[in-house]
């Protein structure tokens, strides 16, 4: 654990225990929709479903890394994973991204797509709404992952017809906003 | 429609198999079988068996959501049943 700076964010106003279940959450989120979107991504075949692939890859690819950049932070903090994944998989903070009853029914995989990134939008506006001027690196590391969502949202909500957001998709590398808690 | 007292709400908390029900807008509502109030809890900040209407206003979505909920009943501002004073 990084005891001083546990200490400041406790002593800036923030329930810490709180904020590390509701990371570990939103940590179980990415990890469970990673697992999901892989699913999701293979059964996006057909003239529809294609044009949809290349997409939600990215999306996917880009939710693993934000587990990636959360756990760190959980530890930090001094949270911890569950020890069991079924735990882990049931306390995730959005439901699960589950392939739809018909998988050739591409507008109904849309939906549960968007339907998965407005979850996580709403879940970093709520932890950046907690922590902004007060727990600054977990802030910094919500909003880099907000952005990513905020894009991922973007990109299933215009194949929906929904209007233009004025996104493209991801080119060059993958998570550039996230991509510095990597390192 | 049922009439719900407060006490009954708070008995609807989620936990050890209990019904987990909420209280909005004077309404209460049946959440048990949502995945994201499992034991009656939300998104570790918010509990079942109580009225969230002012905890909603604070939330990153709207009543929609608990609004696709069935309504148990109407809530009624005070526990029914007579005094709870003396013995
Ligand atoms: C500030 C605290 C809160 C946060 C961070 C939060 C977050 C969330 C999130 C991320 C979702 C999933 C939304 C989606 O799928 O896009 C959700 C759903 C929901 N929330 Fe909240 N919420 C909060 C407060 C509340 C309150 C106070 C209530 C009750 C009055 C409530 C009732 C619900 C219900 C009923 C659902 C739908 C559950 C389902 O579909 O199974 N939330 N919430
Ligand atoms: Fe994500
Ligand atoms: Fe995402």
């Amino acid at each position: 654990m990084a005891k001083v700076a546990r200490e400041m964010v406790e002593k800036a106003g923030v329930n810490v225990d709180q904020l590390l279940e509701l990371l570990v959450k939103n940590a179980a989120a990415e990890l469970t929709t990673y697992y999901y979107y892989t699913i999701l991504r293979v059964n996006l075949i057909g003239l529809d479903g294609e044009g949809i692939k290349e997409i939600a890859e990215v999306a996917r690819i880009e939710d693993r890394n934000h587990f990636e950049a959360l756990v760190p932070r959980i530890y930090e903090l001094g949270g911890k994973l569950p020890e069991c994944m079924k735990a882990f998989h049931d306390t995730s903070a959005c439901p699960p991204a589950r392939l739809p009853e018909d998988p050739r029914d591409i507008r109904a995989m849309l939906q549960m797509l968007v339907e998965a990134e407005r979850c996580a939008v709403r879940g970093y506006t709520h932890i950046c709404n907690m922590t902004a001027g007060k727990d600054h690196r977990t802030y910094d590391l919500a909003l880099a992952i907000l952005n990513e969502e905020i894009e991922h949202e973007s990109w299933f909500s215009e194949f929906l017809g929904e209007g233009p957001s004025g996104h493209f998709m991801r080119r060059g590398e993958t998570s550039p906003f996230v991509s510095k808690f990597l390192k | 429609m049922r009439e719900i007292t407060l006490d009954e709400l708070r008995a609807a908390d989620g936990q050890e198999g209990r019904p987990a029900w909420i209280g909005y807008a004077g309404r209460v509502y049946d959440v048990t079988g949502s995945f994201l109030w499992q034991r009656g809890s939300h998104q570790a900040l918010h509990k079942a068996g109580r009225d969230l209407t002012v905890e909603l206003e604070a939330a990153p979505h709207g009543a929609e959501f608990v609004e696709r909920f069935p309504v148990v009943g109407q809530l009624i501002p005070r526990s029914t049943g007579g005094s709870t004073c003396g013995r």
